[in-house]
């Protein structure tokens, strides 16, 4: 592990070691904010920011933090990271933020980031721990990306609020067997068949 | 690798040490977040005051969830809009997004504030010496309908030429109340017959997602249209004086709690899982109409005559 070159530390995590396909780890989110495309590239963006800066600052002082306090230290650093990201949105896209609510704080309990910091940051240099915790970001973000997409187009028929399904082509009251919008698709619970779909979709890729 | 460990014996630190880190990571941690709040509180003030803009227009129907502008084509439809200019609307299509200024013009045509005293007549703010922005900052936590003199927006039409007319299409009536786990703020739009409810919405509330939250999406408050906040008696005719006022959130459906009685015509379906948010909604507007039930006699008398 030591002798990487440190690019690889960031390609390993969105592939290889994909934090929520290989480790079933973010699912929470995951589910939650996966209904729209839009917010799921911001959650994704908010949650790599998270992970490659609280994971940068882990490693700077991984040498003065003592062992006894680092789980604490950690999440001080990853907490002021998530307000910063939750500060941020509030201010400049308040509709978004408004449809994130709760999720924005929980990403200081996401098991990615914490996972990231305790597992990678607190044993490298701050460069491969920065690349590390942009790739598990960057990975988490492919994944729930995916998600959306799907379920914007089937739950909605739109893309990023755009139609892209023709309102043409949706049943009405006047020929009722046209198209409809997968009504389960706009549900939480969805998003556990759509992750399990793909965790099963990786394995058999990884497998050959 | 051995031999490194060897070397270098790791050592607990002593506890002092522990507590400096602590007391050290924890000042840097306060004063970055402390100068970002204060360097971002503008404009998330900002941000708070057109999102609240947006939510009086969804509640008039004159805004969509979608992003969109209405107008009523005469037939009693809301068709998509677009701004022309100056605040005024014309036939759009559901592409037409509205830009944050274009919200800001519609906002300052289509709404003037004014207030109510409790006999139910109306006054401007010059008149009873009130500063608006302090008035509406200060009352908003608690409640203007608890005030003597209760805030209240006019929506004015969406007439094309500069006339001074200014005959109302509909009122406003900020709204608050508690939910499941806080306080919850919104607001009502009533039609100038003082009874018949435009629109609603809610724009601050920390409901249960998914469940309590559902009083902010759009597929719950489009239940409110239509309805009368006067529960009619049971054979349907109104008494705008004495009867229940609000509009009541059932538990379960209306068509199977109420039937077809009259009273359904103040009822809406309950949210599943969310009976405690439906009740605290109810109560809200209860509370809330009851301050201003003297202003909608007045006016629910005019257009009677």
């Amino acid at each position: 592990m030591s002798k990487l070159r440190p690019t690889s530390y960031l390609t390993e995590q969105i592939w290889h070691g994909n934090q929520v396909l290989v480790a079933v780890l973010g699912i929470c989110s995951a589910l939650g904010v996966t209904n729209r495309l839009s917010v799921a590239i911001t959650m994704g963006l908010s949650v790599t920011f998270v992970t490659g800066f609280s994971s940068l600052f882990v490693s700077w002082l991984r040498n003065v933090t003592p062992d006894s306090v680092r789980m604490i230290a950690q999440l001080a650093i990853i907490s002021v990271f998530v307000i910063i990201i939750d500060q941020f949105l509030k201010a400049y896209y308040f509709s978004i933020s408004k449809t994130l609510s709760v999720f924005v704080g929980l990403i200081i309990t996401n098991c990615i980031v914490m996972g990231r910091t305790e597992g990678m940051a607190k044993n490298v240099e701050p460069l491969p721990a920065f690349l590390d915790g942009i790739g598990a970001g960057a990975g988490y973000m492919l994944v729930i990306c995916f998600v959306g997409f799907i379920r914007e187009i089937f739950g909605f028929g739109q893309l990023l609020g755009y139609q892209v399904i023709p309102l043409s082509w949706y049943a009405t009251p006047e020929s009722p067997n046209l198209y409809e919008n997968f009504a389960l698709m706009v549900n939480p619970p969805v998003g556990f068949f759509l992750i399990g779909g793909l965790i099963w979709m990786y394995n058999i890729i990884g497998r050959k | 690798m051995s031999e490194q460990l060897l070397k270098k014996p790791k050592q607990a630190p002593s506890n002092s040490t522990v507590i400096k880190f602590m007391i050290i990571l924890s000042l840097i941690c306060a004063v970055v977040l402390s100068a970002l709040a204060s360097a971002l509180k503008d404009p998330q003030e900002i941000a708070k005051e057109l999102d609240r803009s947006k939510q009086m227009m969804i509640a008039a129907k004159i805004f969509t969830h979608a992003g969109y502008f209405l107008i009523e084509n005469g037939k009693g439809e809301y068709v998509p809009a677009k701004n022309v200019g100056n605040g005024t609307l014309a036939l759009g299509t559901v592409s037409n997004r509205a830009s944050n200024n274009d919200i800001l013009e519609v906002y300052k045509r289509r709404f003037a504030p004014f207030l109510v005293d409790s006999k139910g007549e109306k006054t401007t703010f010059e008149k009873a010496g009130i500063d608006i922005n302090y008035y509406i900052a200060e009352y908003r936590k608690s409640g203007y309908y608890k005030q003597p003199l209760k805030l209240i927006y006019e929506i004015l039409p969406n007439s094309t030429k500069d006339s001074n007319e200014t005959q109302p299409i509909g009122y406003v009536i900020p709204v608050n109340g508690f939910g499941l786990w806080d306080a919850i703020y919104g607001y009502l739009a009533i039609e100038p017959d003082g009874e018949t409810v435009i629109g609603i919405s809610w724009y601050d509330q920390k409901e249960t997602p998914g469940l309590g939250a559902n009083i902010a999406e759009e597929p719950w408050q489009n239940l409110f249209p239509g309805k009368k906040i006067f529960q009619p008696s049971a054979v349907g005719e109104i008494y705008p004086a004495s009867a229940p006022i609000g509009i009541t959130v059932v538990k379960g459906r209306v068509s199977e709690v109420l039937g077809d009685i009259p009273k359904a015509k103040s009822a809406v379906d309950g949210m599943p899982g969310a009976t405690l948010t439906g009740n605290g909604v109810t109560d809200a507007y209860r509370n809330v109409l009851e301050g201003y039930r003297p202003f909608f006699i007045k006016i629910h008398q005019k257009t009677e005559n």
